[in-house]
């Protein structure tokens, strides 16, 4: 006998609401038009909670718990805001702007990035810790696209995309901590992979003018993910 | 006991500078130096960067002549395309260009200088600002905020900003010109004219009055550059390099600007960031040489429009012997208002203005790329190589403040040595030396770079190896 | 009520290791500036010719990063006179495209336009990184933007005026 979800019913900012218990506290809240902000999580995608700006309070759990992979549970009450997580917010956003070279200016994502975005939404308008100034080359090798890697926020979204979207897997993570950072292949130049297929889901999907398709100049360059859910659903990935 | 004069900051200009003058016992000057307080290295920290990047970053380069380096970046990246932009592309690009000659000079010629021309450059200096203009002289100051105002908004409505437009991109712009907008700026341009004619009345008046600072405003035989058109007409976009010496010899009749290290190359001071170009053929002395709005004129046989070609005339009848001299670069620079303002009203009644066609798309297809054109202070050149990939590999720029560095030193020990006689030093004096400076209109943040791909470096050592001579070429 | 016995609001201006674009943007506000003229006194900036930062002053905008000894000795001294502190524009507010050196360091840049000869006489030194000023000396008021837009700096300075608070989050951005 096939059991359809139960439905649960929570409180998020005192608001009643229900979803059913598999819907995430960020799929309840965003279904009644609530903002919870997030830069890793994207419809269609698997979630990994890496970004932890989704971070929420829930009432009696002693920690902050990430909103995009916690399943709702009957009678929780969620805070998605507070002066504590406004904070923590804005201290995510300034160590993600020290730890790459960030220059929103001459940036070929300028004006319709989500790093930017949410930097404005959440209020986040200085950076007071030290801002690192790594040196990272740029890919240009494919024919087609460029990396960016001083753009980068190691949300995923590209390693996700292509393995789970298109399956060729051409992208991945390579190293730890700080030293992390997105590779094609087996760290190879993007142009010389024999796995990519130059699908551009990849660039479709990032937030930032990390990876962008040539021919952009400065500020030219805007995504459209809205694919994705479609092409999910039509692989029967539900 | 000898005497050193600091005048820091060098103020009514754009950027940073200092000028010393070295007195002696006697109180006679003995020498006087403008020194270049800034660089940021533009050309070194924009390698490994997608060149397609670079006409917005170079634009970060100068606040008051970003659409200058954004031409000439666009135009070396044109090249890297190995491509011909659509024509009505050129035409919008000149006639942004145009604006931009007219907001800059206007900010020049009225924020800048006019508190001197105007209220004297012995004037108390709490006064002698465009504030001090606006209370004594308010139509001028209005007429000045006007004019400037009017050249900036066209640049906004071509290019969506006043400064740091993004419009402007590799192939061409990136977005067609509408009627409404065409319209707007069509508008405003006779009262554009009006002004200038206005400020144009009245200096010619007052020149009189500067029969001294004439005299001695960098006012020496030198070379001027400049770009001309096929005709020898003005020429702010496209044309080549003419040179022409002070007394009207033409030196060089037809240089390509591509060629250019072939014959500028410039020397290093330990005391300036800024470096000292010179005319390679003639040597250091001889081949000193002035860029910007007098040395257009003067290498130019017409402007091309009109009202703008009948001034010239008048001007040339009137000093062209004393032409010379710097001071007359606010004159030219009311010029050349003009001029821009009827070349913009021909361009924008081109039956093509309107095309959407303003954009070539392709491939980088030579790895090295040069730019020319005329910002407001004089020729700038930017020149680019890539790699396979269509990363910058190197940068080099010549700036058009860099070519006058030469000029504006000896200007400042021409002025230096006019005015001081002895240790008894007044403001006005100082603010003479400043104004000499103000004449060249020296856009700084700009002028700081690199010249020269790969110079070599020429030590001379005498028979015991010790160094008697070193030489960046 | 005449013109004197309203007493005006100091401002100062500066510009640091910048491109003077922001300047540029303030005098965008054209004729806006002859009102601005009845209630403030600039009373230092590039654009006028006094030399020396007064000893207080009400209000001071500063363009530019921070990126030699001179700028630093400049801010520091400008923040010790001044009751509010304007970081205006991107350079002043995150480093921008001046801090495009820091992953290189100023002695490559220095090697790389000079050679062996970098100037090092009079010319102030470059510091070993590009810094916002924020991270020099204490801002009061952050008005990003690349260059902020005249408006959003006309709003700004009017709000101080009016001993308000600019709400400038929703109306200006890094590099707009």
């Amino acid at each position: 006998m096939t059991m359809s979800p139960r439905v649960k019913t929570l409180i998020i900012d005192g608001r009643d609401v229900s979803a059913t218990e598999t819907t995430t506290i960020l799929q309840a809240a965003q279904e009644v038009g609530m903002f919870i902000p997030t830069l890793c999580s994207l419809e269609g995608l698997s979630l990994i909670s890496a970004c932890r700006l989704c971070l929420v309070e829930v009432k009696g759990v002693n920690k902050l718990l990430p909103a995009c992979v916690t399943r709702v549970e009957e009678g929780m009450e969620v805070n998605t805001s507070s002066e504590r997580l406004d904070s923590f917010r804005r201290t995510i956003l300034e160590l993600l702007f020290a730890e790459g070279n960030h220059i929103c200016s001459i940036c070929v994502a300028n004006g319709h990035c989500e790093l930017q975005t949410m930097a404005q939404r959440l209020g986040m308008d200085h950076v007071r810790v030290s801002y690192i100034s790594p040196r990272r080359q740029v890919d240009a090798s494919h024919r087609l696209f460029t990396l960016d890697p001083n753009r980068c926020i190691l949300c995923t979204r590209c390693v996700r995309v292509c393995d789970e979207i298109e399956g060729a897997h051409t992208w991945d993570v390579m190293g730890r901590g700080i030293a992390s950072r997105v590779i094609t292949d087996l760290n190879e130049p993007w142009g010389d992979s024999t796995s990519c297929t130059s699908c551009g889901k990849c660039v479709q999907v990032c937030p930032t003018g990390a990876l962008v398709e040539k021919g952009k100049s400065v500020a030219e360059s805007v995504k459209h993910p809205g694919f994705l859910p479609y092409l999910k659903r039509i692989r029967g990935q539900q | 006991m000898s005497q050193h004069i600091t005048i820091d900051p060098v103020t009514r200009i754009e950027g940073h500078a200092k000028i010393t003058v070295q007195l002696d016992e006697s109180g006679k000057v003995e020498d006087a130096h403008f020194h270049v307080t800034q660089v940021r290295g533009f050309e070194k920290f924009c390698e490994g960067r997608p060149f397609i990047e670079m006409p917005s970053l170079m634009a970060r380069i100068c606040g008051i002549c970003p659409v200058s380096h954004l031409v000439a970046s666009s135009k070396a990246c044109d090249a890297l395309l190995a491509i011909r932009i659509p024509p009505t592309a050129v035409k919008l690009r000149r006639i942004i260009n145009l604006a931009q000659i007219m907001q800059s000079h206007a900010l020049s010629f009225f924020y800048l200088s006019v508190p001197d021309l105007l209220l004297g450059m012995d004037a108390d200096p709490t006064k002698r600002n465009i504030f001090g203009v606006l209370a004594q002289h308010p139509e001028m100051a209005r007429d000045g905020i006007r004019l400037r105002s009017i050249g900036q908004q066209i640049i906004e409505l071509l290019g969506g900003k006043r400064i740091h437009p993004a419009w402007v991109v590799p192939g061409g712009v990136n977005e067609p010109l509408s009627a409404e907008k065409r319209s707007q700026m069509l508008a405003m341009l006779p009262e554009a004219r009006e002004i200038t004619l206005r400020a144009l009345t009245w200096f010619k008046g007052a020149l009189s009055q500067y029969q001294e600072e004439i005299a001695s405003f960098a006012n020496f035989p030198s070379l001027f550059m400049g770009l001309v058109n096929d005709s020898n007409e003005l020429e702010f976009y496209d044309g080549h390099l003419r040179i022409v010496a002070s007394d009207g010899r033409v030196v060089a009749g037809r240089l390509d600007s591509l060629q250019y290290q072939t014959f500028i190359e410039e020397r290093i001071e330990n005391w300036t960031y800024l470096k000292s170009p010179f005319y390679k053929p003639l040597g250091e002395q001889e081949g000193m040489y002035r860029v910007g709005p007098l040395a257009r004129l003067l290498v130019t046989e017409r402007c091309g429009t009109p009202q703008a070609d009948r001034e010239r005339e008048e001007f040339l009848a009137t000093y062209g012997d004393a032409c010379a001299s710097s001071f007359f670069y606010h004159y030219a620079r009311l010029i050349e208002i003009l001029y821009a303002s009827e070349r913009m009203e021909m361009l924008l009644n081109d039956p093509d203005i309107l095309s959407p066609r303003v954009r070539a798309h392709a491939e980088p297809n030579q790895l090295e790329g040069i730019g020319v054109s005329e910002a407001p202070r004089g020729t700038l050149i930017h020149h680019y190589t890539i790699d396979e990939n269509g990363l910058i590999r190197s940068a080099n720029l010549i700036i058009a403040t860099g070519h006058n560095n030469l000029a504006m030193n000896r200007g400042v020990r021409q002025v230096a040595q006019y005015f001081i006689k002895d240790a008894h030093i007044t403001d006005g004096m100082l603010n003479r030396l400043e104004a000499v400076i103000r004449a060249f209109d020296p856009c700084l943040s700009c002028s700081t770079h690199a010249l020269g791909e790969m110079p070599l470096l020429v030590q001379v050592l005498n028979a015991e190896g010790t160094l008697v001579d070193e030489r960046i070429r | 009520m005449s013109a004197e016995s309203v007493k005006k609001v100091s401002v100062a201006t500066v510009w640091l290791d910048g491109c003077s674009g922001c300047h540029m943007s303030f005098l965008d506000i054209d004729e806006r500036l002859i009102e601005l003229a009845d209630v403030i006194d600039i009373v230092y900036s590039p654009l006028i010719d006094n030399k020396i930062f007064p000893e207080q002053v009400d209000l001071t905008l500063v363009e530019g990063s921070v990126s030699s000894e001179d700028d630093l000795a400049k801010i520091k001294k400008i923040r010790e006179h001044t009751r509010l502190l304007i970081s205006m524009g991107d350079c002043a507010v995150t480093g921008n495209v001046p801090s495009m050196r820091n992953p290189l360091g100023s002695e490559k840049i220095l090697q790389h336009i000079y050679l062996k000869h970098a100037p090092s006489t009079i010319v102030p030194r470059l510091l070993s990184r590009v810094l916002p000023v924020h991270q020099v000396v204490s801002v009061d008021v952050f008005l990003p933007g690349c260059p902020p837009s005249a408006d959003v700096i006309y709003y700004t300075l009017t709000e101080l005026l009016a001993g308000r608070e600019p709400d400038l989050i929703n109306y200006t951005r890094f590099g707009k």
